[in-house]
């Protein structure tokens, strides 16, 4: 069992130890906590308000790329019709009726307008009650009358018709335009049959992404090209159409009806001539790819700044509570340091009080003693018996005087403030003195001294006289130690110290110190030694000088095996000590000089 | 030296009674007082050779008896007893002008040799004040009345 203290160790260490812990592990929390809400959190919300500014940005820049692709489609489309009733338009005024019909003048028309790319299925002249007079095309349509078809009617009051897709005669499905021409009192109508694949191709061929696809419905919400995805050409739009409105419109969400399907974003717009609607749609998870794809991106980054965060903060946190604990146990050990400081000092003053007053009668009764031995010498006591006892007596009167006066000039020095001198001292050729002095002493108690005096030493600014006591104390008690035993050896080692200053080390190997005491070897008046032998005031008058001197003692000691002291000198005392020490300098002059 | 004058002040009455027999059996001349207050009254009364002062005394303690005693301008020495405990009071004795001092418990011996050198201070310092006063009035008579209606006033 090893003992170590530096002070006096208090009983209730350990309730101080655990609430200390309590201490440690709640400031580990609140460090924590305190850096995850002032980090994480600033962290989290410019995370949070980047996503939103940057998801609202990528989503006005996706509507924008819509609406431009519906514009974009919507101007082929119109372009494409406009450009097609503008060259029938031309054919019907710059040619007559008689023109088309007779000869070969609607075939080479025919040729003419698919030269650079077939766009006419074919073309036809109707007169005003609805037979066909001329035809060119790959169908026998030259007996149909199509008075009564759809078209008729409103091609003969608007002289202008764009048909929606149906199937008509060929049974495939297909629109017509149609413009009229009046030749004197005679009305007359040239048609053509937009080839589909042509009209479809501008429409169709559009690919959006994976999941995008452009088609056209019209009034009744039949689609009129094919979708992607959605139906058939000719087959009823699985939604209704609404009313017609201007401008581009844009939906986003669940289509009504189709629940299943992911959430979508729908583009819309009514073409002016043939009143169609076209339709831009894609899912939306799609449409915001590049946005979900910014938006991981951020998460990992701030998952990974969060973790790091975290980490960096348990580290720092981890560092600073060992700094505090170990801040708390020096603050404790100070605070031990202090308690047996003013403890010794208020024990300093009430023993100068004490020994002040013991040293009084003890006075008298040494006058006392005197004139008892005064009054035998000059009448000697006649009775031998009685002249015996009085010798004797007065003898052991001396002798527990003296004693008594050893207790009292021991407490006093305990409680004196010093007033030695302060002067450079070679702590080695010190103790070499000192051990020379003591080594009778010790022979003849059967111990031996080894010294280890490191050579490197610095000359330290002390005060040899106290030093001398302290060295003297230490080294009585360490032969005392060995009554025991009858042999032992004193090791005394000097070294640098941890910090400016010398070590010196004070081992022997005798009965050491059992745990229970070595807490109380620096209280005055502790001894183990048979009574009238200790005063108990040896250590506490060492630790008193140690201190005053700047120092530390501290004590290691195994019961059975010996005790180890090492001082701690600084390599010069403390300033109050030497402010002290130049008040009371003057006074010692005068007293040399008396 | 026999037939020295000493006073005793202490406020322990054992002490000095007993202090008193001991010297009275060596030779010297005693007297006692049990206070500061009354060793100035003895010595505004009477010449002394050594006085033995304690320290501590109620009422007027041994610093405060030992400036009355310098007020007084005598020859006689002051030799301090102290309870040792009041060690920097015993140095502030000696530069007040004290004779030396000693720690109680102390044998007599040690007491009486400590007396004797006293008392040989206090002839020189006498023989000291002589010489300067014979000196004064030979260089200027006229000082002699400056001189000896005080030393009158003492003696």
């Amino acid at each position: 069992m090893n003992n170590r203290i530096t002070l006096n160790g208090t009983a209730d260490a350990q309730g101080v130890d655990t609430l200390r812990k309590t201490h440690h592990v709640n400031l580990f929390r609140r460090f924590i906590l305190l850096t995850v809400v002032c980090s994480l959190l600033p962290l989290l919300a410019v995370g949070w308000w980047t996503y939103l500014h940057y998801a609202g940005f990528a989503h006005t820049r996706m509507i924008e790329g819509f609406e431009t692709q519906l514009e974009h489609h919507r101007r082929v489309i119109e372009l494409f019709l406009k450009e097609k009733s503008a060259q029938l338009h031309l054919i019907a005024h710059t040619h007559t009726r008689a023109e088309l019909v007779n000869g070969s003048t609607l075939n080479d028309v025919f040729d003419l307008i698919n030269r650079e790319y077939w766009t006419i299925k074919d073309l036809g002249v109707i007169d005003a009650r609805g037979n066909h007079l001329a035809y060119v095309g790959p169908y026998d349509l030259m007996d149909k009358n199509y008075a009564q078809t759809f078209w008729f009617t409103p091609t003969m009051e608007k002289g202008l018709y764009i048909s929606d897709m149906f199937m008509g005669f060929r049974k495939v499905p297909h629109f017509i335009i149609a413009v009229t021409r009046t030749e004197g009192n005679e009305k007359w109508i040239l048609r053509a049959t937009i080839d589909t694949e042509a009209f479809r191709s501008l429409v169709e061929n559009v690919k959006i992404g994976k999941t995008g696809e452009v088609y056209l419905l019209n009034r009744q919400g039949i689609y009129q090209t094919s979708p992607r995805f959605s139906g058939k050409i000719m087959s009823k739009a699985g939604y209704p159409v609404g009313p017609i409105h201007d401008g581009i419109r844009i939906i986003e969400g669940h289509r009504e009806g189709r629940n299943r399907i992911p959430r979508q974003i729908v583009c819309q717009t009514w073409l002016a001539q043939p009143r169609w609607l076209l339709v831009v749609r894609q899912d939306f998870t799609e449409a915001l790819e590049a946005v979900n794809h910014a938006n991981r991106a951020t998460l990992i980054f701030l998952v990974l700044s969060a973790m790091m965060i975290l980490i960096v903060a348990g580290f720092i946190t981890r560092h600073m509570i060992t700094i505090i604990k170990k801040r708390d146990a020096e603050s404790d050990q100070l605070n031990q340091q202090l308690i047996q400081t003013s403890k010794l000092a208020s024990i300093g003053e009430l023993s100068a009080g004490v020994a002040h007053e013991i040293n009084n009668p003890l006075a008298i009764i040494l006058t006392e003693k005197q004139l008892i031995q005064d009054l035998a010498a000059v009448d000697p006591v006649t009775l031998p018996e009685l002249q015996a006892q009085l010798k004797d007596s007065t003898q052991q009167i001396d002798i527990q005087v003296q004693r008594c006066k050893r207790i009292t000039e021991n407490l006093l020095r305990f409680s004196r403030r010093t007033h030695s001198l302060i002067e450079p001292v070679d702590v080695n050729q010190f103790l070499r003195e000192v051990v020379d002095l003591m080594e009778r002493e010790a022979r003849s108690g059967g111990v031996r001294f080894l010294t280890d005096l490191k050579n490197d030493l610095p000359v330290i600014l002390s005060d040899p006289s106290q030093l001398q006591q302290v060295f003297l104390n230490l080294i009585t008690n360490a032969i005392d130690a060995h009554d025991q035993k009858g042999l032992g050896t004193i090791r005394i080692h000097t070294r640098s110290g941890g910090e400016p200053g010398i070590e010196v080390v004070i081992a022997d190997t005798g009965i050491g110190i059992s745990s229970e005491n070595l807490n109380k070897i620096f209280d005055p008046f502790f001894t183990t030694k048979p009574v009238g032998k200790g005063t108990g005031l040896g250590l506490s008058i060492c630790y008193s000088i140690v201190r005053q001197l700047g120092g530390r003692i501290t004590v290691l000691s195994e019961p059975g095996k010996g005790s180890e002291f090492t001082l701690f000198l600084p390599l010069r005392p403390p300033r109050e000590f030497m402010d002290q020490m130049a008040e009371t300098e003057p006074l010692l002059e005068r007293k040399v000089a008396a | 030296m026999k037939g020295s004058k000493i006073l005793l002040v202490d406020d322990e009455a054992v002490f000095t009674a007993n202090m008193s027999k001991l010297l009275s059996h060596r030779g010297y001349r005693v007297k006692t007082a049990g206070s500061g207050e009354d060793a100035i009254r003895i010595l505004e009364a009477e010449d002394v050779d050594v006085i033995v002062l304690d320290l501590k005394m109620p009422g007027m303690d041994g610093i405060a008896t030992l400036r009355e005693i310098q007020k007084l301008g005598l020859f006689s020495q002051t030799l301090i007893l102290t309870g040792h405990g009041s060690i920097d009071t015993a140095l502030e004795a000696v530069k007040l002008g004290a004779y030396d001092y000693l720690t109680k418990p102390c044998e007599i011996d040690e007491l009486v040799s400590k007396i004797e050198g006293a008392w040989e201070k206090k002839g020189d310092a006498e023989q000291k004040d002589r010489s300067a006063k014979i000196q004064k009035v030979i260089e200027s008579p006229s000082a002699a009345f400056d001189l000896f209606p005080r030393k009158k006033k003492i003696g």
